[in-house]
């Protein structure tokens, strides 16, 4: 190897000493910095070249200091841990939703101590976990700003605060020592045990007192008529599900009558379809206005409600009842006729159900029951249900009383006769003669500012109790969250009151069933599981070992001539619960009111539905005619009537509803909340309330026994008014579309079950049939998605349209409240909708169908909304979701515009508080967000939010994302498991969950063994994707809806 | 002489007035050195007052969101987009005159391109603030740029025609400024050499870049003008194909069709030539520059107005036709009904869409109707209602009515903000056109003074002579003509 050196410079190669320290030094020159030192940064002297630098850094660290003070908020973490409670993971506690006499079975999610969520209790053998829109909802009544806070008394109309409860019992006490009239306590229905037992107790200490049950939707025709028929004041439990052919006579028995929730349940189980051997039940309605229930049947027929009494007469002389037809409409009497026959064809399988609260035609619809056989099979009196029983005439007496000055003290819990009960007028003056009125009521309704002093009771969330909906079946309370406000059970104020005891209710309740369950272990172990079901009873039996009542005709003649001497009119009027509203208990809660009627897709409001006849001849506007139907559905404006009936009269828009019957105006009740004085209605009642609506109960009338939805002699007055309501629909038909909606009858089907796989077999053959449509109906390649591959089936058959999923989503996703205002203008935002559509000819009520589909994102595998995205906001994720990245969006509207099912909800405006702009949410003119936005962004409101899912800002879009966070969830739990995902156990959409008929399933589709592969295995005879023909390739897939009417060749 | 054999004798004057260099250089500055006039005053008022109110409408947008305008769940786009694509149209002409017409070498071009071309210029500024303002969240709208950042690093969706728009658009953009800016050069440098105050002469100063007249200057000059056109030709076409993609690559019936590229191209040059003909005949009323705008080249931007608007006429009975003969519901649900019926909601826009862009337009079959001022000013302004009605029928009752019918619309209609938008545009755009006006040479002064002597009609009238010449002394001046 040479010894070859090379050298740079002279001094190198002299190796001098000076070149040496040259090359040991790395930095030769000094750094321009070191001119600092010692000297002020002001004296130095920048060299030139530094010039930029300084510049540079001064101007960035000038930008830094004056631009990015942002306000610390600080998260305080606990001091002191509560034992078994992790910041960030949830808790889950069984109790029961408890509102009027309802009583539904739940499991409260408890987010770092607030309950953000509610599922049904799967262990319940009533509800079995399904839940409904109102129940859903309910968890948001809990952080109602409206509630009240402490207790009070009422001074000239305006609340004083009583700043502890020994000062509120003293100031009651001191009201009730020394009088002479009887006190009444003014409740509604109370199925509770242990407060039964506690009222009763404290009656007791008062001598000629008595406890009054009141309910809002009276049921005391029915429990008359079998107290009449059966010796039982009670309605039995019924069984639907054990019912071929089910009759229901202005029955809403899916929506909102009785139980909805479990006969919603026992319903779908007899209409899911078995591929192999098909069959379903028949449903049959006889009504005046389209419910949803209606919507839901095989057949319908429509009749004005002067006309339900004369209906149930021939049909029960059809079936050979001993009592003669009345006359009625030939289209009713060959209706009636063909009923008969089903009925009478499916003996022991059928029952016939009514909503009527007149006593005279439940004894009819009794006697039906009795001769198709129902007693005992289809009904059963094993545990008949305790949820109403209210007795209108004794609330009428109670009120007679009242002004007669015959009731000294009157304590109300959970009753608004003042808003609710037809004569509210006669009960306001009654309550002025009240020497000490006392309500438990949780805010101040127009029951409570007339009482003296009110008491809070807490929400049903807050506090222990219990509920047995029906005999054998109790469901406990447990309280989720310490009470948010100074609020005591009324339970409480009795037994102090009473002097029976110086304890609590909740020492009493734990007391109490300790002892009834012997012990400790037992009560912990029943209050986990929330219910207690004595198993002697037909819970959980499928088939109920009908037991039977006996029955007693003796009342049935009176019926007849009562029913007879009924007289109808050419304009009737009926009254009627919505789904989401209900009695108006709830009219506080904007997830209730911003749910689109399913009938009417209309929220916010009521409204009188009428007939689209009524608009022909009033209007001269034909909804038949395209033209006509077009521009009238396009605009929100509706015309106003002025209706008058039974001396009352208001001023209301009317929205045309095919189905409804000609001649009748149907009104929902439950809106038009409002304080004696209107000014205070929205901090005594509510901040969403005002202007939702209009009051519908005084319309209501008794006919001496008991309250009647419904009025004859009703006219009306056009008015030169119009007023918007807020629809999220507008348009009714789905136009032959049958890509979208598939349906067909059951007949049908039978004959040729392969009718829809051939129809998609056609409409893709031309890519290459259902098997290779994937890979053939496009240029692009093909990949596989191994791994997990999320999908969901939804059953239009087994969709009632009920709306629980809705509400679910909601709450689940922390989906926005817009307001009426800007539903009106077609920005809500719901991620899942039910859409609803309308089939038929409109001029002929009884021939209208109607189908529900409940449409959300298809989380489409070619999806069009992400390739148009140009920031790639919304992209597919490895497991076939489609994903909004809501950091991401810059929200150009692309992908809503470019999506064919029309399920993307941009945020127009700071609907959440959440942007960047602050105080953005008072804009005047264009774009004015409703009263009820901004009680939702209240700190209290906020509570209900789920921490698991972002709040998204303005300008960014948003739509379902099949609940990721409850997959990611479910995905982790497995893991840490160390075990693959259980199908439909660690996974479940809120929807899904929330579903009572479980219409909806869900799980990965690459998992052979999954429900979600047998739900589509099972019935791919029905199954399609809605515009499959696109190669959009949704991972949703839907079940055609089969219908089940009488045929025409049998007929 | 031989110079008059390169122009056809046939072809009518483009200048007139016999005029000499000087005339043209004092007819054409005139306006800039002169005292702007009250009319010029009102209209540049007027003009700033609307960009004040659109300015306004723009932040309250901004401040409370989209749902200022009337937009909504089934009609994401409605005049936003609209008034985007009907201002893009607009901005076609200019290049089209400006590039293609070079390369064609159309004499008659000199006359209207520089009007043209600051036209187009201001009307892709116009277009510009609709896709950048419609969206959720303006401040963000740099997430669409391709840079390497710091969010991971986060690329645009090269797959999305909206993303095809910012190219196209800032393309065509950035070319028309350059080609504009490079006509104006020498005409900047007259102005500047014959200012007479302080400010002028250092303002014309700059921004002539110290041109000189040189011939170095002028070859220079030309080569980037013809590379500058060969560039812009390509864009004249890509551009509206590209906006015309946003939906064609869509899958909303009404939006993907695949004739929409042709068709919205020639759309937008009959718009931008009818925008070319409202401007052009008040400028040249208010500066007198009748004799370099002539009857002459009215008449022509007609004859192209008739074609393409004729185009534009078939491009909307093919749709027609297909939707009839592909058999697709939704197709024949979105043109048969949404849009051909009258008595749907938004049938009315369709048939005014007709009835000025298909059907008024053929007036100018006649010749005395092209060369009728006050007929061609109104069918100019007509044509632009036409093209918005086109745009706003393709945008909103495309989609509000499409697949899933329950999501058919409400009736949608602007909001005051939507419409202060738009309104703001035209602000924006007649106060640059009446800056420009004042402070630019509206007409090409370099170049209309290149073609004076073969089309000035003090030259026509000479022409006659070149054909006395004998056949031996023409081809020995051609031989040695350059």
């Amino acid at each position: 190897m040479s010894e070859k050196k090379y050298w740079q410079n002279f001094g190198e190669r002299n190796s001098s000493e000076s070149s040496r320290k040259l090359a040991e030094n790395e930095f030769q020159e000094d750094l321009p910095m070191e001119s600092f030192d010692s000297k002020g940064l002001l004296e130095v002297k920048t060299p030139r070249r530094d010039f930029l630098k300084y510049l540079g850094f001064s101007t960035a660290a000038a930008t830094l200091a004056a631009s990015c003070e942002v306000p610390v908020r600080k998260v305080i973490p606990y001091l002191n841990k509560p034992e078994n409670m992790i910041p960030g993971v949830a808790d889950y506690y069984a109790t029961t939703y408890v509102s009027g006499g309802d009583a539904v079975s739940i499991v409260a999610k408890v987010r770092d101590g607030r309950p953000i969520k509610l599922e049904g209790n799967e262990l319940s053998g009533i509800t079995h976990g399904g839940t409904s829109a109102r129940v859903q909802a309910s968890v948001l009544d809990l952080y109602d700003t409206a509630r009240l806070r402490y207790p009070v008394q009422m001074v000239n109309g305006l609340p004083q605060e009583v700043t502890s409860f020994e000062a509120f019992d003293k100031l009651v006490s001191q009201s009730m020592a020394g009088q002479s009239g009887s006190l009444v306590l003014l409740t509604s229905t109370i199925t509770s045990p242990t407060s039964n037992q506690i009222i009763s107790e404290f009656l007791a200490k008062y001598p000629g007192s008595r406890h009054i049950q009141y309910d809002a939707d009276s049921f005391s025709g029915m429990l008359l008529a079998n107290e009449a028929a059966y010796g039982k004041r009670s309605i039995p439990s019924y069984h639907f599900e054990n019912a071929k052919v089910i009759v229901s006579l202005g029955a809403d028995f899916l929506g909102t009558w009785l139980s909805p929730v479990e006969f919603a349940r026992q319903y779908a189980k007899g209409r899911k379809i078995d591929e192999k051997a098909p069959e379903m039940n028949r449903h049959y309605q006889f009504e005046s206005l389209l419910s949803m229930t209606g919507a839901n049947a095989d057949e319908r027929f429509a009749h004005k409600p002067s006309e339900t009494g004369a209906v149930a007469l021939s049909l029960l002389a059809a079936l050979g009842g001993n009592v003669t037809a009345p006359s009625i409409s030939d289209k009713l009497k060959a209706a009636v006729a063909k009923v008969a026959k089903d009925l009478s064809a499916a003996k022991g399988k059928a029952l016939v159900v009514c909503g009527s609260n007149d006593m005279h035609i439940q004894l009819i619809v009794n006697a039906i029951n009795e001769a198709v056989g129902a007693n005992g099979t289809t009904i059963s009196w094993s545990s008949p249900f305790l949820t109403r029983q209210g007795i209108d005439s004794e609330f009428s007496a109670l009120v007679d009383d009242m002004n007669a000055g015959k009731i000294s003290s009157l304590l109300i819990y959970d009753a608004n006769p003042a808003y609710d009960y037809y004569d509210a007028k006669k009960f306001k003056t009654g309550l002025e003669k009240v020497k000490t009125s006392v309500s438990f009521n949780g805010r101040l309704d127009e029951t409570s500012e007339l009482c003296k002093y009110v008491l809070p009771s807490p929400h049903f969330l807050e506090r222990w109790g219990d509920a047995q909906p029906k005999p054998g079946y109790i469901s406990l309370i447990q309280p989720v969250i310490a009470p948010l406000f100074l609020t005591r059970p009324y339970e409480d104020s009795l037994m102090k009151w009473s002097g029976n005891s110086t304890g609590s209710y909740d020492e009493f309740f734990k007391k109490y069933w300790e002892d009834k369950l012997g012990g400790l272990e037992a009560y912990e172990k029943a209050l986990q599981d929330g219910v207690l079901e004595s198993k002697t009873t037909d819970a959980g039996v499928v088939n109920p070992a009908g037991v039977t009542a006996s029955y007693n005709g003796s009342k049935l003649a009176d019926a007849v001539t009562a029913i007879g001497s009924k007289k109808g009119s050419d304009l009737e009027l009926v009254l009627y619960m919505q789904v989401s509203m209900g009695t108006g208990s709830q009219a506080n809660n904007p997830w209730l009111l911003e749910f689109p009627d399913p009938i009417t897709r209309g929220a916010w409001d009521n409204y009188a539905m009428v007939s689209p006849k009524f608009l022909k001849d009033n209007y001269d506007i034909d909804l038949s005619d395209a033209h006509q139907a077009d521009s009238f559905e396009v605009h929100p404006e509706r015309p106003v009537i002025r209706i008058k009936a039974n001396g009352k009269e208001t001023t209301i828009p009317i929205v045309p509803v095919p189905g409804t019957a000609e001649g009748v105006i149907a009104i929902a009740v439950g809106y038009g909340r409002e304080s004696a004085d209107p000014k205070n209605t929205a901090s005594f009642i509510g901040r969403a309330v005002p202007g939702a609506g209009r009051n519908a109960y005084p319309f209501a009338t008794s006919n001496g026994t008991t309250v009647d939805w419904s009025a004859t002699g009703v006219s009306f007055e056009k008015t030169n008014e119009e007023y918007q309501v807020a629809f999220s629909q507008t348009h009714n038909s789905y136009e032959g579309r049958t890509s979208v909606i598939k349906e067909m009858s059951l007949e049908d089907f039978i004959k040729d079950p392969n009718e829809v796989p051939e129809e998609r077999e056609n409409e893709l053959k031309k890519f290459g049939g259902i098997e290779n449509y994937e890979k053939d109906g496009t240029l692009y390649g093909y990949y596989d998605k191994p791994g997990i591959h999320w999908g969901m089936s939804i059953d239009l058959n087994s969709c009632v349209g009920c709306g629980a999923c809705v509400i679910a989503c909601h709450a689940e996703n922390n989906v926005a409240v817009v307001g009426k205002n800007e539903v009106m203008r077609f920005h809500d935002m719901h991620w899942l909708r039910i859409d609803r559509y309308f089939t038929g000819n409109y001029a002929d009520p009884d021939s209208v169908q109607t189908i529900f589909q409940p449409m959300l994102c298809q989380h489409c595998d070619n999806a069009p909304c992400e390739n148009v995205c140009p920031v790639s906001a919304t992209n597919h994720s490895s497991e076939g979701l489609n994903q909004m990245v809501y950091n991401r969006c810059i929200g150009t509207r692309y992908c809503a515009n470019n999506c064919p099912f029309k399920v993307r909800r941009f945020n127009w405006a700071d609907y959440t508080q959440a942007d960047s702009f602050p105080n953005n949410q008072d804009q005047h003119g264009v774009g004015v967000l409703n009263d009820s936005v901004l009680m939702m962004n209240d700190d209290l409101t906020r509570m209900v939010l789920n921490p698991d899912v972002t709040v998204r800002s303005r300008g960014v879009m948003e739509k379902c994302s099949f609940c990721v966070q409850r997959l990611q969830d479910g995905k982790l739990k497995a893991k840490k498991e160390d075990r693959p995902l259980l199908d439909m156990v660690d996974v479940r959409t809120s929807c899904q969950q929330a579903c009572p008929t479980e219409a909806i399933v869900f799980g990965n589709i690459n998992d052979s063994k999954s429900a979600i592969v047998k739900e589509r295995v099972d019935n791919h005879h029905r199954l399609y994707h809605v515009l499959e023909e696109l190669h959009v390739l949704p991972n949703i897939s839907y079940l055609a809806k089969v219908r089940n009417p009488e045929s025409e060749a049998k007929a | 002489m031989a110079l008059y054999k390169y122009e056809s004798q046939v072809r009518p004057p483009l200048v007139d007035g016999n005029k000499t260099y000087h005339q043209i250089t004092e007819d054409i500055v005139r306006p800039i050195e002169a005292r702007p006039s009250k009319l010029w005053w009102t209209g540049f008022l007027i003009s700033v007052a609307l960009l004040c109110f659109g300015i306004f409408s723009v932040t309250r947008e901004v401040i409370y969101g989209v749902g200022q305008w009337n937009l909504h769940k089934t009609v994401g786009w409605g005049w936003d987009i609209t008034n985007f694509v009907w201002w893009v149209g607009i901005g076609h002409a200019g290049t089209l005159i400006s590039a293609i017409l070079l390369l064609f070498r159309q004499g008659w071009r000199t006359g209207v391109n520089r009007a043209a071309e600051a036209m187009t210029i201001f009307a892709v500024m116009c277009a510009g603030q609709f896709p950048i303002w419609h969206m959720g969240r303006v401040w963000m709208a740099f997430f669409v740029l391709p840079y390497p950042n710091s969010r991971g690093s986060l690329w645009p969706n090269f797959n999305s025609p909206l993303l095809w728009d910012v190219f196209a658009v800032g393309t065509y953009f950035t070319v028309s400024v350059l080609f504009w800016y490079c006509g104006l050069l020498p005409d900047l440098a007259t102005v500047r050499d014959r200012a007479k105050l302080k400010w002028r002469k250092f303002f014309y100063g700059l921004t002539s870049f110290g041109w000189t007249g040189s011939t170095k200057h002028w070859q220079r000059h030309e080569y980037l003008s013809l590379i500058l056109a060969g560039l812009a030709t390509p864009l004249v076409l890509s551009v509206h194909t590209i906006v015309s993609f946003d939906f064609a690559t869509s899958i909303v019936p009404g939006w993907h069709t695949t004739i929409f590229p042709p068709y919205f191209v020639a759309g937008a040059v009959f718009s931008g030539f009818a925008m070319v003909q409202t401007l052009l005949i008040i400028t040249r009323k208010v500066f007198n520059l009748k004799e370099y705008i002539t009857l002459e080249h009215i008449d022509v931007m007609n004859k192209i107005i008739v074609l393409t608007g004729s185009i534009v006429g078939i491009a909307y009975l093919s749709e027609l036709f297909v939707a009839w003969y592909s058999q697709n519901p939704y197709e024949a649900t979105a043109f048969m009904q949404d849009r051909a019926n009258l008595f749907t909601p938004y049938g009315w826009a369709y048939y005014i869409m007709m009835s000025c862009n298909v059907l008024s337009p053929q007036v100018f079959w006649s010749r005395k109707m092209r060369r009728n001022l006050t007929v061609t000013f109104f069918m100019s302004v007509i044509v632009n209602i036409g093209m918005w009605f086109e745009r706003f029928v393709i945008i909103v009752s495309s989609i509000y009515r499409d697949y899933i019918p329950s999501a058919w619309a409400t009736y949608y209609s602007p909001s005051i903000w939507e419409v202060g938008f738009y309104l703001g545009t035209f602000g924006l755009f007649f106060t640059c056109y009446f800056l420009f006006s004042k402070f630019f040479p509206v007409i090409a002064l370099a170049e209309i003074k290149h073609i004076l002597k073969k089309s000035g009609d003090g030259f026509k009238e000479k022409m006659g002579e070149a054909e006395k010449e004998a056949p031996e002394a023409f081809a020995h001046e051609m031989a040695h003509a350059h």
